[in-house]
Formats: structure tokens, C-alpha cells, sequence
């Protein structure tokens, strides 16, 4: 069923040296990754303080991050492995890079969560003493699960390649016709698995925030919806972005027409995003009673700026570009949608956390005490998060050990789907 | 956590001692408290107390006092009644269905067999996801390590460590010793009101029937142990 790669595959290409640009690249990542330690270390003798968080914002950068790349895990593996079960032969190519994208951006959710803890050395309590009627345990539970499932998926696409590399990394499988025929039997059964595994990932991680009745802007049933809705723009979003970016570099080829194609699937969940937000915010801000209060505060606040910047900049763009059949069949205009939409999804997540938290539910006077007395106030009534450059530091440090890990896999594993015949 | 230090209640004179007597309650009592609205004068005295009692690092308040007005020394001017000012003593309201119970990954907020909910600093992972469940936001985070005026810890109980929430225990070190939370002797109006919701003929429970007692947020289901009078007229300004 497999024949020799073709030209542009990656199969011979793994056992080259490291090019200057790439050895560049991976410096300045290892750089990255030591001033995040760095910054991180600092953070841990000197505890929160450090952060822009307070007590009227305790959730900040870290959760952002955290829930932004669940998102584009769970998108990414939600068309992957749909495109398998109904049987999208066009998705073939970058099923590999799908797969893959998952399992490195899980891998960074996790390691979000850890700078986000006052105390990361208690985290063995999580398992000691854990309390299954909190939705933070559903998560760690599904993003460890996912985490697994996903490497073993990345190991079940690349396997046989390295098998036949001689790899030791195939664990003793072979490319027999039946150790073939398994693999493809694995593969169908895993897509099974993995869809309801990332639909799930991402509502749990929706139901931490959305399942909170405190919080008025977050307490609704359409955040897992949303949160999926999310994930699908943003991860799909950036498979776009890595499978062009691969495909320039060499790695990977594939016909223009999965690009229009994909662009277009893009269109149609920015599309639900769009109506899920209005179906959302209209149902909440409408009566004009308490329950709406957040969602009509954002859309006459400080953070109105920042939501212009989602609808605009997030939907609207990129919906325009890829709704213009000439642009859509442009690999270049579709990477720009991509990497806007991608962008909207950031902010998006943004205003969440941000119009989530910075009113107390009982607005009197003198409000919260801050818990900062480095600051000068002892309460505030309403607060206004801006992340530290320490929190820049770690985040930054965070991102370029994922950088790395995608760089080490893209180098080392055989991205390219052999021909079918 | 180093051990809590003796308590002075032992050397208080009968007087004293007696002034702060929990009282008679049931075998197995819910403590619960009563806030009266209409006594409260606004003073601070027992957010103060709680400070002092309980070693609470600057920056933080276990409980603290709202203003209900138009701002923190401007009253109100409402359409139909006037001129109005009240003031709201906030501290943990030691719900029965606590959503910071609910929510806590290690169980380090828990409940007590008499409703108090209590919080294991020790445990604590510091993850503060009890202080977005929490709708009343009346708990605090250490965010850096805990500062305090003098070098000499003050009150009954240890410090808490860096990266742990804390908040309000309604005093259980004093409890222990059958005597009320420092907020509720303390208080020069006598505003407070602190007992055993399970004895049908304690001042709580009487006080919450006759007085007709509100909780706050009660739309949100959390069933506090912490009761509001309301204010039955205006405060003379």
C-alpha cells in the first residue's frame, strides 16, 4: 500500500546536520527557555507578588495561556480525526502535523498550570488528596489521558516510517503486510478515542470557568459550546499556519486545493463562533437585568477596545478573506486569515478571563482588599490586570520549550503521508 | 505551621470571661451568626479585632466593613426614601453548600462537623480556584510573603505561608475554649450575635425568625451560616 516516499518527503532528510538558520533558531529558543527558568525561579522565591494578579484578578497570563492552548489541541485533533471517522481523504497529508500539533500544545497547557500554583512544590497533593467533585480534577484528569492518547497517536502515524528506518523508536513493530494491516485497524479505532476525547478536553477545561455560578459572565451553558467553537477556529487556525510554513521549509507537500479547503472549514466555524458570541452576549444583556451586567459593562467599558479587536479583527477580518473565493484559493491570504483568527481567539480568551474577574459580585465601597501592599491600596473595587514582564518571561520561556519540542519532532519523525495508490 | 500559642482566655476575670461565653447549645451545633444592619455603626472595630486575633498579614482583611451609599462617606439619596446609609460587615459566610468546598482540587478547604469551613494551609496548592468560586470574595491569597506592622506576630493563631489562601475560621481557637469569635464580643454596638443555628431557642435562630434575617446573594444558593437584619429604618444622618 506504501511505495518510496516522495521527492520533497522528509524520510532521508532526518539524518542531516542541523542548518546555521536552524541552529540559530534552536539557540535562541534554549535562550528563551533559560530566562523563563530564570524567571520562574524568581517568581518561586518571591512568590505571586511578582505577577499582575491580585485578589479582584486571581486568575491571570498562566490560565490564558493554559486555556488557549487546550484550544488549539483539542481544534487541531477535532478535524484530524473527524476527517479520518467520515473518511476526508484530503486531510491525509497533514494528519501527521495535526496529530502532532495536539500533542505539543497539551504538553504546554500542562506546563502552564505549574507557574500559576503559590505553591508548585505541593503538587503531588493533586493526586494525594484529590477531590473528584472538582472540575480542576476532571481536567488534570482528561489533559493527562489526552496527553497520553495523543503521543501514542503521533507514535502510531509515524511508526511504520520508523520502522523501516531501522528506529528503535518503532518499538520492535515492522511494516509487514499484517503489522500494516493493524496499523490501520489502530488507526480507525483511535479516531474514535481521540474526537470524543478532544471534545471533552475542552469542555471540561469550558466547565472550570463556565460551571462557577460566582462569576456572571462566565456562569452559562454555552461556554463548552464556545470553548469548542474556539478551539476549532484557532487550532485549525494554526495546523494552517504549521502545515505552510513545513511545506516551505521542505517538510511536508500538499496540493493548494487542501489549503482552499481547509480555508474554507476555517470560514464556517469563525461563522459559529461569531453566532454562538451573539446568541450569548444578546441573551445576556437584553433584559437589562443583574445577571447581564458583565456583558453590558464590556460592551461600554475599558474593555470594549478589546472586544471591537476579537469581532473585528478576530471574525470579521479573516471571515471576509476567506469567504472571497480568489483569496481563499491563495495559500498566502489564507495563512494571513489563519493567523488573525488565531489572534481573535487570543483576545477572546482574553476578555473572558478579563471581563470575568474584575468586578466583585457585592460592588460596595471600599471593595476588595487587594492583597498587595506593595501597591499602596489596601482595596479596590474594581481591578485592571496587566501582566509583569515576569510573566512575559515565563510565558515567552514557556512557548519556546513547545517551539522546541515541535522543531526536535519535525526533525526527527517523518512528517510526509506516503502516497496511496 | 508552628503551634498555636496558649490562649490568654484562661486569665480574663470572671467578668470578661463570662462576656464572652458562647453560652447553651445543642450536642451537635452549626454555629451561625447574626449581623444587625440597624445596629452596626460602621466603626471597624471588630474588622480591626480580627486582624489583631487572627495575625493577618497587611494587605489583607478577614472581614471588613461595605458601605451601602452612594459612596464611602456620602449617603444615598433613593427616590422614595431619602437619605440613606448602612453598613455591611463582610467576612466568610460559612456556607452549608460552599462552592470553594465544592471546587478546592486537594480538599484543603473543607467543612467541620459544625459548619465552620476551614482552610488547610498546609495543603493549600495555592491554585485560587476557591476565590473565583467564591461569590463573596472574602478570601485572600498570600501573594508575597506576609508582611506585618511589628516583628512580633499578633493574635492566637500561627501565620499562614506564601502561596496559601486564607480567610475567616469564626474563630475556632476560641470556640475551642467556649468562647464567641473576637468579632462578635468585640463589637462596641453589639451588632453580632453568634451561636448554634440547630438549638431552636438560641438568639440566632430566635433573632432570625422575629427579625425576618436575609443571607446575601441568596440567589446564588450558597446557604450561609451568616444572617443579615435589615435596617427597619433610616439611620439619622
Amino acid at each position: 500500500m506504501s511505495t518510496a516516499a516522495p521527492a520533497l518527503s522528509t524520510n532521508v532528510a532526518h539524518r542531516r546536520r542541523p542548518a546555521p538558520a536552524l541552529a540559530a533558531w534552536i539557540v535562541t529558543l534554549l535562550a528563551l527557555m533559560a530566562a523563563g527558568v530564570a524567571a520562574f525561579i524568581y517568581q518561586f522565591a518571591n512568590g505571586l507578588a511578582v505577577t499582575g494578579m491580585s485578589n479582584v484578578v486571581m486568575w491571570g497570563q498562566y490560565i490564558l495561556f493554559f486555556m488557549f492552548f487546550v484550544g488549539l489541541s483539542a481544534g487541531g485533533l477535532i478535524v484530524a480525526s473527524a476527517g479520518r471517522l467520515f473518511g476526508v481523504k484530503a486531510f491525509k497529508p497533514i494528519m501527521r502535523l495535526a496529530v502532532l500539533e495536539a500533542t505539543v500544545a497539551v504538553i504546554l497547557a500542562a506546563t502552564f498550570i505549574l507557574p500559576d500554583l503559590g505553591r508548585p512544590e505541593r503538587i503531588l497533593n493533586i493526586p494525594l488528596y484529590f477531590n473528584p467533585t472538582s472540575p480542576m480534577i476532571w481536567d488534570i484528569t482528561i489533559v493527562s489521558v489526552y496527553m497520553v492518547m495523543s503521543a501514542f497517536y503521533v507514535w502510531l502515524y509515524t511508526r511504520a516510517d520508523l520502522a523501516r528506518r531501522g528506529s528503535w523508536l518503532a518499538f520492535g513493530t515492522g511494516t509487514s503486510e499484517r503489522a500494516m494491516r493493524r496499523e490501520d485497524r489502530a488507526k480507525a479505532v483511535m479516531a474514535w478515542i481521540a474526537l470524543p476525547a478532544a471534545i471533552m478536553l475542552h469542555s471540561i477545561t469550558a466547565w472550570i470557568f463556565g460551571l462557577q455560578i460566582s462569576r456572571g459572565f462566565w456562569y452559562s451553558s454555552i461556554m463548552a459550546p464556545m470553548f469548542i467553537t474556539s478551539a476549532l477556529v484557532s487550532g485549525m487556525g494554526l495546523v494552517i499556519l504549521l502545515a505552510l510554513a513545513l511545506r516551505r521549509l521542505g517538510r511536508l507537500a500538499f496540493p493548494n486545493d487542501l489549503v482552499a479547503m481547509l480555508g474554507g472549514l476555517l470560514g464556517v466555524f469563525i461563522c459559529v463562533e461569531a453566532f454562538l458570541l451573539l446568541a450569548e452576549y444578546l441573551t445576556a444583556s437584553y433584559p437589562g437585568a443583574p445577571e447581564g451586567v458583565a456583558v453590558r459593562r464590556m460592551l461600554g467599558g475599558p474593555y470594549l477596545p478589546l472586544f471591537l479587536a476579537e469581532v473585528v479583527g478576530g471574525l470579521l477580518i479573516p471571515f471576509a478573506i476567506l469567504a472571497t473565493r480568489r483569496l481563499r484559493r491563495d495559500p498566502r491570504w489564507v495563512g494571513v486569515a489563519a493567523a488573525i483568527g488565531i489572534v481573535g481567539i487570543f483576545v477572546h480568551r482574553l476578555n473572558l478571563v478579563l471581563n470575568g474577574l474584575s468586578y466583585p459580585n457585592i460592588e460596595l465601597p471600599p471593595g476588595l482588599p487587594v492583597g498587595r501592599p506593595q501597591d499602596g491600596t489596601s482595596f479596590a473595587a474594581s481591578y485592571f490586570y496587566v501582566p509583569t514582564a515576569i510573566e512575559w518571561m515565563v510565558v515567552l520561556g514557556v512557548l519556546a520549550f513547545g517551539a522546541l519540542l515541535f522543531t526536535a519532532a519535525v526533525w526527527y519523525l517523518p512528517m510526509q503521508e506516503p502516497e496511496e495508490h | 505551621m508552628s503551634d498555636p500559642k496558649v490562649s490568654p482566655i484562661e486569665a480574663l476575670s470572671p467578668a470578661s470571661r463570662a462576656w464572652g461565653e458562647i453560652g447553651p447549645h445543642s450536642d451537635q451545633p452549626q454555629w451561625g451568626m447574626v449581623v444587625d444592619q440597624e445596629r452596626c455603626i460602621g466603626c471597624w472595630s471588630c474588622a480591626v479585632i480580627c486582624k489583631s486575633e487572627n495575625n493577618v498579614p497587611l494587605g489583607m482583611w478577614w472581614n471588613r466593613i461595605l458601605t451601602e451609599g452612594e459612596a464611602l462617606d456620602q449617603p444615598e439619596v433613593t427616590r422614595r426614601e431619602g437619605l440613606e446609609m448602612h453598613w455591611l460587615p463582610l467576612a466568610c459566610q460559612h456556607c452549608e453548600n460552599a462552592p470553594c468546598v465544592k471546587v478546592c482540587p486537594v480538599q484543603a478547604t473543607y467543612h467541620r462537623s459544625d459548619g465552620i469551613v476551614m482552610q488547610d494551609t498546609d495543603r493549600c496548592i495555592g491554585c485560587r480556584y476557591c476565590m473565583i468560586a467564591c461569590p463573596y470574595g472574602v478570601r485572600n491569597f498570600n501573594w508575597g510573603a506576609p508582611a506585618r506592622p511589628t516583628p512580633h506576630d499578633t493574635g492566637m493563631v500561627p501565620a499562614r505561608p506564601l502561596g496559601t489562601v486564607e480567610k475567616c475560621t469564626m474563630c475556632v481557637h476560641r470556640l475551642a475554649e467556649g468562647q464567641v469569635p473576637s468579632c462578635v464580643w468585640s463589637c462596641p454596638a453589639q451588632a453580632r450575635t453568634f451561636g448554634d443555628l440547630n438549638d431552636a431557642n438560641s438568639r440566632v435562630t430566635t433573632l432570625i425568625r422575629d427579625r425576618e434575617a436575609t443571607v446575601l446573594l441568596e440567589e446564588v444558593g450558597t446557604k450561609p451560616s451568616v444572617f443579615y437584619l435589615p435596617p427597619r429604618r433610616r439611620s439619622p444622618l
